[in-house]
């Protein structure tokens, strides 16, 4: 199980769990194991490269989970950082970020859970953190650096080249899971691939969902299957 | 070779380019890595109203000292060795330059609220040696953004605010109530809650009218705005009864507050047609205990407290035991 689904199993009760536990094995109609398979492969060495160029920016060892891969709806999406929210009284925040290309498109959610502002800010050398908007300057940056990190190598790897458009705070003018509970979404399930980051040395803890949307996974699907041929 | 054919219609292409990224409604600015300037376009040259030959091959900080160099290095160091494009917006960062506004007429915002892009220019050996900047002006988002803020803000402050008094509301006074005793049960710092009324209030409605009553209800409220400190929670309960939450304040300390406050308002007067109205409250303390089961059990004790005061005579306070 991965680290998200292990956050709602601390938090959520049974029913959330049960519902999150039956959607998240795979549905054979959107990746079959061998895709699956593949994803899972060419996430991990995206992220080994990722690694290797944010030790080259910020001189310092990333620790990265082994992606994992799977099928989300928008409800649990919404439960799995509602759980985030409960865990602790200190806010979690989110940014989002959103790419495109090769037939391709869908979000980066980093959640940050557990992490020091001072310490970002010494990550990033950021010389200090005034006021709420520095704070809020420096996470959309550390999202920035870390999803281009990740999605570039994903995008090289599948022979693409993503677009990327500016990072966004989430819930700075919506709250998230209202927003994700609406039954007006237009999608109703998503591929998730899920990495945690954690930096050595350094209170900083977070979690990284690449969330593809429903309309473009044939294009996954597609780029996948030429690579298993 | 090319045939004459093919070179034209070659420079006719770069022609166009040209005068797209020329005229295009975004400021486009390309630096080197020392951030001097190589090129930059007409958006770019208008809105600073600066001429090219002061600008080219010159620092970017230099032409422009709004420019923070620490952190546009910052932003820019990611671009150089992630390859990886880099992103501001107008939330954390209204302007990278300081441009006057697209309509100087009509426009309402001081200066030209600006989102930026900084993408890598990767060369024919695949390296890195050029920066692209790019301005968009969302200065019309931002003022509608800043003004929807602005308005929801105010209707928040309408809906939790009480309008004779300018207190909070009962609704949302107690809203607070709950969250403090909720604080309490997390970090048990001390909390005391004061419910309090006004001594005979139905007397001076009925001998002076409803407008002096009123002004006796705004008094009252006045001198507890004044005596509140920040933190502390007061709202209208009821038509003349009030509940103040004393934050990080013990029992001792209250009772310093309601004498306090009693005695302010036992000094006041109020004017009807040339009569003085002088009027008195009477208080309720409690301190919020671990044997509390929740807030309602909360106002109770307090209210108990407040009925001792009007039994024993009104105008003063009663601690709960």
């Amino acid at each position: 199980m991965g680290g998200l689904i292990a956050y709602c199993a601390r938090t959520a009760k049974l029913e959330i769990l049960l519902s999150i536990s039956t959607t998240n094995t795979m549905h054979p109609h959107l990746l079959t194991e061998d895709q699956r398979d593949c994803l899972q492969e060419i996430t991990n060495v995206a992220m080994g490269q990722a690694g290797d160029r944010l030790a080259r920016l910020l001189d310092v060892f990333v620790v990265l989970s082994i992606p994992h891969v799977s099928i989300l709806n928008p409800t649990d999406i919404a439960m799995a950082l509602q759980s985030l929210n409960r865990e602790s009284h200190d806010v979690v925040h989110g940014v989002c970020q959103g790419f495109i290309g090769g037939g391709i498109a869908g979000e980066a959610m980093l959640i940050f859970n557990g992490t020091d502002f001072n310490d970002l800010a010494k990550l990033l050398k950021y010389e200090r953190v005034e006021d709420e908007q520095a704070e809020y300057e420096l996470l959309m940056d550390t999202a920035n650096v870390l999803n281009g990190a990740c999605l570039k190598g994903m995008a090289e790897q599948l022979d693409t080249h993503f677009s990327f458009g500016p990072p966004m705070l989430l819930g700075q003018h919506c709250n998230i899971t209202d927003l994700l509970q609406n039954n007006n979404m237009t999608w109703k399930q998503a591929l998730v691939v899920e990495i945690n980051y954690s930096i050595e040395n350094h209170k900083i803890n977070c979690d990284l969902l690449i969330v593809i949307a429903e309309h473009s996974i044939s294009g996954l699907v597609e780029k996948l299957n030429y690579l298993l041929d | 070779m090319a045939t004459n054919k093919e070179l034209r219609d070659f420079f006719e292409d770069v022609h166009w380019l040209m005068d797209i990224l020329q005229n295009i409604d975004a400021g486009l600015v390309v630096m080197d890595k020392d951030y001097k300037v190589e090129l930059w376009n007409s958006f770019m040259q208008n809105h600073s109203g600066k001429a090219p030959e002061t600008v080219l091959k010159q620092s970017i900080f230099k032409v422009f000292p709004e420019l923070s160099e620490t952190w546009f290095k910052h932003k820019a160091q990611s671009v150089f060795v992630l390859q990886n494009a880099a992103f501001t917006t107008w939330e954390q960062r209204p302007y990278l330059f300081r441009f006057p506004h697209y309509r100087p007429i009509t426009g309402t915002a001081e200066h030209m609220y600006q989102n930026s892009t900084i993408i890598p220019l990767v060369d024919s050996k695949g390296t890195v040696e050029h920066i692209c900047l790019i301005i968009y002006d969302v200065t019309d988002t931002a003022v509608n953004k800043i003004a929807q803020q602005e308005a929801n803000q105010q209707l928040q402050n309408l809906s939790r605010t009480d309008h004779l008094t300018g207190l909070f509301n009962r609704g949302y006074w107690e809203l607070r109530l709950i969250q403090e005793f909720k604080r309490y049960d997390r970090y048990e710092q001390p909390s005391t809650l004061i419910m309090m009324d006004i001594d005979h209030f139905k007397k001076v409605n009925d001998k002076y009218g409803h407008t002096v009553g009123d002004d006796v209800i705004r008094q009252v409220s006045r001198a507890i705005k004044e005596q509140v400190r920040d933190l502390d929670i007061a709202g209208r309960y009821g038509g003349e009864e009030f509940g103040i939450i004393l934050t990080n304040t013990d029992v001792e300390g209250a009772a310093v507050f309601a004498e306090r406050l009693r005695a302010t308002v036992e000094k006041q007067v109020v004017y009807s047609e040339g009569q003085q109205v002088r009027f008195t409250i009477s208080l309720g303390v409690a301190e919020l205990i671990e044997s509390t089961v929740d807030h309602r059990a909360w106002i109770e004790r307090a209210d108990h407290a407040l009925y001792q005061s009007k039994e024993g005579g009104r105008n003063r306070f009663t601690i709960t035991t």
